[in-house]
C-alpha cells in the first residue's frame, strides 16, 4: 500500500473507470448506497497511506474522546465550549464511544484501579491513535506523586503524544498541544 | 425478573469516574449501587505529611467545580485550631471571593444537568460563556484561573484590586440577566419539564434520615443552611434567604440553584456595599507560631455542594489527623433512594440534579 499515487497508472483508471459504472449501474439498482460505498473503499485503498491526502486529513479531523478523569477535564469541557472553540481548528466534537476516537486526552490523575480501564479504551481506539498527557498528574503524578494509590504519570501505561504542563493548564495550553500534534502528524497544507 | 446493567466507570454521564450497577426490569429501576473509589488518593493521609499551609492546594482538588470553597474551609479550621480572628476586610473579600465561586459552581451544574438530560448543548455553551466570565473576575481578584490559593490564616494573599467593585458589579447585572434567559429557556422547554417534574422524589422525612446536604436537602422542604444556621464571617451582617422549595423531585432541585444565584448575586452586591476599607492581608504561620498539641478542631461551612465539615487533630508541626465529611458523598448515598422505581433514562437527570463531584466523594 506504501507507494506514491499515480492518477495515470492503469490500476487508478481501471478503478475509476469501475467506480462510474458502479454508480450508474447503482443508481439504476435497488440497493443503491451499499454497492457504491463498497466499490468507494476499493478506490480508497488505492491510495497510500503515506500520502500527503492522507495525512492531510488526520491532521484535520482529530476527534477527542470524551475522557475526564479529573479536575483538568473542567478545562477540557472549556476548551470544548464556545469561548475557545476547538472545531473552528479541526478538533471535532468529543465523542463518547472510543471506536469513534483518535485521541485521548487523559485529563486528571489516574489511580491504580483505573489503569486497567483506560488501557482498554486506548485499545479500543481506532488506529492511528494518539495520547495527551494533560495536567501535571498525567505528566508525572502532579501533586499526589507521593500517594500509595497514584500513578506517577500516564507514560507508564500508555505511549505518549504531547505533555502539557500546568495545574490545570489553560484550555489555550490545550490548543498549542493539538497544534504541536497536528504539526508530528504532518500534511500541512501552506495556503 | 430483573436484568443487571454495568454503567461506567467511564461514562459521559457520571460525573468523573464513577461505576454504577443497575438492577432493571424491563427500564424500570429496581437498584443502584454505586462503586466508587476510581479517583481515590489519599488525601487525608497524605496531609499527614504536609505542612500546615502546603495543605490548600490538596483541598483545593477535591472539588474541582469550586476549589476556593474547600480551600477557605481547611483555613478556616486552622485558624480555630490556632484560635485566630479573621481582619474584618478579609472577612469581606472572603465571602465575596466564596460567593462568586458559587456562581460559577452553579452555573457549572446547569450545563451539566443539561448535558446529563440528552445533548441540550446551547445551555451548555451558554453557562460556559459566563462562568468564564467569573473565572475571569476571580483571576484579577487572585491571579489564578482555577486553583486560586487565596486564603491566608487570618486574611487572604491579595487583597482585591481597586477596579473590582465597579468590573463585579458590571457582571452581577449581566449574570442577572442571563439567569432569567436560562429561566426562561429551560422551564418553557417541554423536553425539560417532563424531564425534572415528578421526576426523583425525596421526600422530606427521607431527605432527613439519609442526611443529604446542601441544596439537595433544602430541595426537599428543609430550610437549613450554615450560614444562617451557624453563621461565619459576615454572613449574619448581610441581607439574604435560605432559599427553599418544596417541590423535591428534580425540578425542585434546579430550581433551588437558580434561587442561589439570585442570592449570591444580593449577597456580593451588599458586601460590596458595606465592606470597609482597611487591611486583608493574611499572615504565615511563622509569624503566628504552632498550634497546640492533641487540639480537636470541627469546622462546618455550606459549600455549593452542601455542607462540609473538617475534623482536624492539631500538632505543631502538621495536621495530625484530618477528616473530611464531603457533601458529594452523602448525596451520592442517596441515589439508590431516589432512583428506585424511575426509568433508567432517568437515572442520569437525577444524578445531575444531585450534582456529584467524585474526586470530592472518593478523596
Amino acid at each position: 500500500m506504501d507507494r506514491n499515487i499515480d492518477r495515470k497508472s492503469q490500476e487508478f483508471l481501471n478503478a475509476k473507470q469501475e467506480m462510474d459504472k458502479l454508480v450508474m449501474d447503482s443508481l439504476k439498482s435497488e440497493n443503491k448506497p451499499n454497492a457504491m460505498f463498497a466499490k468507494l473503499s476499493d478506490l480508497v485503498k488505492a491510495i497510500p497511506v503515506s500520502s500527503k491526502l492522507v495525512k492531510w486529513s488526520r491532521r484535520n479531523s482529530l476527534w477527542p474522546l470524551q475522557f475526564g478523569l479529573a479536575c483538568c477535564a473542567i478545562e477540557l469541557m472549556d476548551f470544548g465550549a464556545a469561548r475557545i472553540d476547538a472545531e473552528r481548528k479541526g478538533y471535532l466534537l468529543f465523542r463518547a464511544t472510543p471506536r469513534q476516537c483518535d485521541v485521548m486526552l487523559v485529563a486528571g490523575w489516574v489511580t491504580k484501579s483505573m489503569v486497567p480501564e483506560v488501557k482498554r479504551l486506548y485499545e479500543q481506539m481506532t488506529e492511528p491513535r494518539h495520547v495527551i498527557a494533560f495536567g501535571e498528574c498525567a505528566t508525572c503524578g502532579g501533586p499526589w506523586w507521593e500517594s500509595y494509590n497514584i500513578v506517577r504519570g500516564i507514560d507508564q501505561v500508555l505511549p505518549v503524544d504531547v505533555y502539557v504542563a500546568g495545574c490545570p493548564p489553560r484550555p489555550e495550553n490545550l490548543f498549542a498541544a493539538l497544534m504541536k500534534l497536528q504539526d508530528k502528524l504532518g500534511g500541512k497544507i501552506e495556503v | 425478573m430483573s436484568t443487571r446493567i454495568n454503567i461506567g466507570p467511564v461514562h459521559p454521564s457520571t460525573h468523573g469516574v464513577l461505576r454504577l450497577v443497575v438492577d432493571v426490569d424491563g427500564d424500570t429501576v429496581k437498584n443502584v449501587e454505586p462503586h466508587i473509589g476510581f479517583l481515590h488518593r489519599g488525601v487525608e493521609k497524605l496531609v499527614e505529611t504536609r505542612m500546615y499551609m502546603q495543605c490548600p492546594p490538596y483541598m483545593e482538588k477535591l472539588d474541582y467545580v469550586a476549589p476556593l470553597s474547600y480551600d477557605e474551609a481547611y483555613v478556616a479550621t486552622v485558624e480555630a485550631a490556632l484560635g485566630i480572628e479573621v481582619k474584618e476586610r478579609a472577612q469581606y473579600v472572603r465571602l465575596i471571593e466564596l460567593e462568586l465561586q458559587r456562581i460559577a459552581s452553579h452555573l457549572f451544574f446547569l450545563g451539566a444537568l443539561c448535558n446529563d438530560m440528552g445533548q441540550m448543548f446551547t445551555m451548555f455553551m451558554w453557562v460556559f460563556e459566563d462562568r468564564d466570565r467569573v473565572l475571569e473576575l476571580l483571576q484579577e481578584a487572585t491571579g489564578q484561573r482555577m486553583f486560586y490559593v487565596n486564603m491566608r490564616l487570618g486574611g487572604v494573599t491579595m487583597d482585591l484590586p481597586p477596579d473590582f467593585g465597579e468590573n463585579c458589579m458590571k457582571l452581577l447585572s449581566h449574570l442577572e440577566k442571563r439567569i432569567g434567559e436560562y429561566q426562561r429557556y429551560l422551564e418553557k422547554n417541554p423536553v425539560f419539564m417532563e424531564r425534572t417534574k415528578g421526576i426523583g422524589v425525596l421526600s422530606a422525612e427521607d431527605a432527613k434520615s439519609l442526611g443529604v446536604a446542601g441544596p439537595v436537602l433544602r430541595a426537599s422542604g428543609i430550610s437549613y443552611d450554615v450560614r444562617k444556621a451557624k453563621p461565619y464571617y459576615v454572613y449574619e451582617k448581610l441581607n439574604f434567604h435560605v432559599a427553599v422549595e418544596h417541590g423535591c423531585d428534580n425540578f425542585a432541585r434546579y430550581r433551588i440553584r437558580i434561587m442561589e444565584l439570585r442570592e449570591s448575586i444580593r449577597l456580593i452586591r451588599d458586601a460590596l456595599k458595606k465592606m470597609p476599607d482597611g487591611d486583608a492581608l493574611g499572615a504565615s504561620i511563622k509569624l503566628i507560631g504552632p498550634p497546640a498539641k492533641n487540639k480537636i478542631v470541627t469546622v462546618s461551612r455550606e459549600l455549593p455542594r452542601g455542607e462540609c465539615m473538617m475534623y482536624m487533630v492539631s500538632d505543631p508541626q502538621r495536621p495530625y489527623r484530618l477528616s473530611i465529611r464531603s457533601p458529594c458523598f452523602v448525596n451520592l448515598a442517596a441515589l439508590n433512594h431516589i432512583a428506585k422505581g424511575e426509568r433508567l433514562a432517568d437515572l442520569f437527570s437525577i444524578m445531575g440534579s444531585l450534582d456529584l463531584v467524585m474526586a470530592c466523594v472518593d478523596r
